[in-house]
């Protein structure tokens, strides 16, 4: 697998509603990272151009610690949509995002501020193609009450997107 | 007193998780679900002991003060004895 971007706290942007916030964690280092409610489904967005060469299956790592959760799961979703040159989209006006694609919820760290990866698959990447601009959302899925039951915020501090090169 | 809305206790339970990250404090092995119960249970116990907080508290203060206060005073204390760790 290769490594096609990795994508940072700072380079997300967010829809006007239902965003995580944007803080930095450890008071002496400052990391930036994305708290992402317990209570409320949020999400945010990375934009990129499909780099030449992309192959095969894609999946996106996310990098996460809890703010002081030490059991139960926590369970995130992601997103793409991808829009070829001359596609019949508006991007001022409205998205297209495929089918989300899911994760297998992962109980969190036994101590809080211990980092988590999970991978999710991006079986609907939207029909993806080298050049296309593309995004991709990410959102924890906090209203899911089977999957998605660790209290309070999970901190999102980095999304590695690969493909099968 | 009627207990809270459900949108209330939701607000209630969503602004207690925000709290408890802020202040990175564990919850031990509480779920969501175990503490929107717990919320729950507060606030009803809150509504069934309403008279009896008012009947506890002397005159002429039970007098006085409006529900909205002697809330706020309730409040007050029981976040004083928090800081405390009582």
């Amino acid at each position: 697998m290769a490594t096609r971007a990795v994508f940072d706290a700072y380079s997300a942007y967010f829809p006007s509603a239902n965003f995580p916030q944007l803080l930095t964690i450890n008071t002496t280092e400052r990391i930036p990272a994305l708290a992402f409610d317990a209570a409320t489904v949020e999400g945010c967005r990375w934009k990129i151009i499909a780099p030449q060469g992309l192959t095969g299956t894609q999946t996106a790592i996310i990098t996460y610690c809890m703010a002081s959760a030490t059991s139960n799961k926590v369970d995130f979703e992601v997103s793409v949509q991808a829009i070829t040159d001359d596609d019949a989209l508006d991007i001022d006006a409205t998205t297209s995002f495929d089918t989300v694609n899911t994760i297998t919820a992962p109980t969190v760290p036994g101590t809080a501020g211990y980092i988590d990866q999970v991978t999710c698959t991006l079986t609907n990447a939207d029909s993806m193609a080298a050049g296309d601009w593309v995004v991709f959302k990410l959102e924890r899925d906090a209203d899911d009450g089977t999957n998605d039951t660790a209290t309070g915020d999970a901190y999102v501090i980095s999304v590695e997107w690969r493909d099968a090169a | 007193m009627a207990v809270l809305t459900d949108q209330d206790r939701f607000d209630t339970w969503a602004e207690f998780m925000r709290a408890v990250s802020d202040e990175r404090d564990p919850l031990g092995n509480l779920s969501k679900a175990d503490l929107r119960a717990a919320v729950n249970a507060v606030d009803t116990w809150v509504s069934d002991n309403t008279t009896a907080f008012n009947t506890a508290i002397p005159q002429p203060a039970r007098g006085a003060l409006t529900a909205s206060q002697k809330a706020r005073l309730l409040m007050f204390v029981v976040s004083k004895r928090f800081v405390r760790g009582v």
